[in-house]
């Protein structure tokens, strides 16, 4: 998948996300909104379903199932869930991942 | 003589209508003839004392004095009914049934012997004591039936005193401790048990309304179904005097909806549960989940926000499993409790408890807020495991009109953020267009204890 599309689906998840979980505070979201840690825009639950819309949304749109939260991705020593930006990213190499398994 | 009581009783109502079944009547009279005609037909295959008889069907005329000659013979009675009859074969063998009776859609029967003797301890101990058996078995929270062991005369001992005379619908089934219990709360106050071919809404008012049916013990998910269903305007139930409803939680907002739609028939809570059999409680009033144990006979105490209970109805214990009950006879129901003075609340299984990232919820709770949301039918929420939180909640719901998932998904994280804190929200929505209850009409949580065990 290329990196604009997660994106798109990751930018689109977390609009949703803010209108449902958010704080209140609106405004615009891009590559390099901070969606875990301090100046986060989302809590917790916010982010775990944010996790699980964009899995939904995957398989919905584009058919194709893939689990983004595993113990491997928690483990690693930088968040894949920091910003959008590296989320796509994240995204983009599960998918890719689970292909060439 | 075994429960000598109940048959002096049954002789008295002679030709009042014990049983109706496909619309035909049974008077008690030709109830205990056909008992007479069973006690020939157990000797001649020599099932007495302490044989153990597994009977496959329903509360039908030949079924029911079936199970009465089997209590009067202090023989040990379990019943089944045709949709658990992919079972039979482990069932008799746990039970270690001597002979199976299987009765057709037509009440005719047909009767297996087995070679087999009682080689468990505990049938044993009701043999020797000669009284009756019943084994009912629980589908428990863990998935592998559970064969309860009662005796029979301590369970029967309770309608001694005597009750209203009742025309009661036989919704709770006939392997079901809540369906044993109606059949001789009704039989033993000279009532009327009334039949239904299935447990369909539209069946059931159907019913209710041909035999001005006075009772209908039945659980909260077929009172939701009823309610959808809208059969309920189309047909006359004024004679409901009481809907008895037990085996889960009571969404409020449905309780809200049957005070409604029945303004003159009591609403009241049951506890009942395989282990224990069913013991009477009081609603605080008709649109309170707040229920008063009547103690009459049994004790209850809470433990650490969980209900425990001392009952003599208690059953002698598991034929296949480690025992429940504690040294002093105690039984740890596992249901979670809120206490207010005498009154109390479930508040869901203690098993079906989901720690979402350190803070509990009861999928019930959240349940009957998503069933306050319009579109939504049936509404299943369960823990799923989730390298974050731990748990999170999921929930799988049916909707009565199409809508998009992303539409609804919106409007139900709109509809709680206002009514329950965020943890409780549902962090994976789905939409299905199956059924989420079982053929008990009970709810059916999808159960995922396994880490990456969710269902697709």
């Amino acid at each position: 998948m290329q990196k604009e599309v997660a994106l798109d689906v990751v930018l689109s998840c977390l609009r949703n996300a803010m209108e449902q979980f958010g704080n209140g505070q609106e405004g615009a979201v891009g590559t390099d909104t901070v969606i875990v840690g301090q100046s986060a825009v989302l809590d917790s639950i916010g982010l775990v379903s944010l996790i699980v819309d964009i899995e939904q949304r995957l398989e919905a749109d584009h058919g194709i199932a893939v689990t983004l939260a595993s113990e491997k991705a928690m483990s690693q020593r930088s968040s894949p869930f920091r910003t959008c930006g590296v989320l796509a990213e994240h995204v983009c190499s599960i998918i890719a991942e689970e292909q060439t398994a | 003589m075994i429960a000598s009581w109940l048959f002096e009783r049954l002789k008295s109502y002679r030709d009042e209508t014990a049983i109706v079944f496909r619309d035909g009547e049974t008077s008690y009279a030709r109830l205990l003839e056909l008992t007479l005609t069973w006690h020939a037909e157990l000797a001649r295959h020599e099932l007495g004392a302490g044989s153990v008889v597994l009977v496959e069907g329903g509360f039908s005329p030949q079924a029911v004095s079936l199970l009465l000659a089997l209590v009067e013979r202090a023989a040990v009675a379990v019943p089944l009914t045709p949709a658990s009859r992919v079972h039979r074969p482990d069932y008799e063998a746990i039970s270690e049934a001597a002979a199976t009776i299987v009765f057709d859609d037509a009440d005719r029967f047909t009767v297996v012997r087995h070679e087999r003797t009682v080689r468990n301890a505990l049938t044993q101990k009701l043999v020797l004591r000669r009284s009756p058996g019943l084994v009912i078995f629980s589908s428990g929270s863990t998935g592998k039936p559970k064969a309860v062991l009662h005796d029979f005369g301590a369970l029967l001992a309770k309608f001694e005193r005597r009750g209203a005379k009742k025309r009661t619908l036989s919704f709770l089934l006939f392997d079901h401790i809540g369906g044993i219990d109606t059949l001789f709360n009704t039989l033993a106050n000279g009532g009327t048990l009334v039949t239904v071919p299935n447990r369909d809404p539209d069946v059931v008012c159907t019913a209710v309304e041909k035999h001005r049916v006075h009772t209908l013990p039945t659980s909260p998910t077929f009172l939701n179904l009823l309610m959808i269903s809208d059969a309920w305007r189309h047909h006359d139930l004024s004679s409901l005097e009481l809907i008895a409803y037990g085996t889960e939680p009571m969404p409020a907002s449905l309780l809200g909806r049957l005070r409604e739609a029945f303004p003159k028939t009591t609403l009241l809570q049951t506890y009942g549960m395989s282990e224990l059999g069913v013991l009477r409680t009081r609603s605080k009033d008709n649109d309170s989940l707040w229920i008063r144990f009547s103690n009459e006979g049994f004790e209850t105490k809470i433990v650490d926000g969980t209900l425990w209970v001392r009952a003599p109805t208690a059953m002698l214990g598991y034929l296949n499993a480690p025992d429940l009950l504690d040294a002093d006879g105690w039984l740890d129901t596992e249901d979670a409790v809120e206490v207010d003075g005498e009154y109390l609340k479930i508040l869901g299984r203690a098993t079906d408890l989901v720690n979402v990232g350190g803070q509990k919820v009861y999928p019930a709770e959240v349940e009957n807020i998503l069933l306050e949301m319009t579109n939504v039918r049936d509404a299943a929420v369960y823990g799923e495991p989730n390298p974050l939180l731990g748990k999170v909640l999921a929930a799988r719901v049916n909707l009565i009109e199409p809508e998009p998932l992303e539409d609804f998904k919106k409007r139900l994280r709109a509809f709680c953020r206002t009514r329950l804190p965020n943890y409780k929200i549902p962090a994976r929505i789905e939409l299905t267009d199956r059924e989420q209850f079982g053929d008990r009409l009970k709810k059916l949580r999808p159960r995922t204890n396994a880490p990456g065990g969710r269902e697709r």
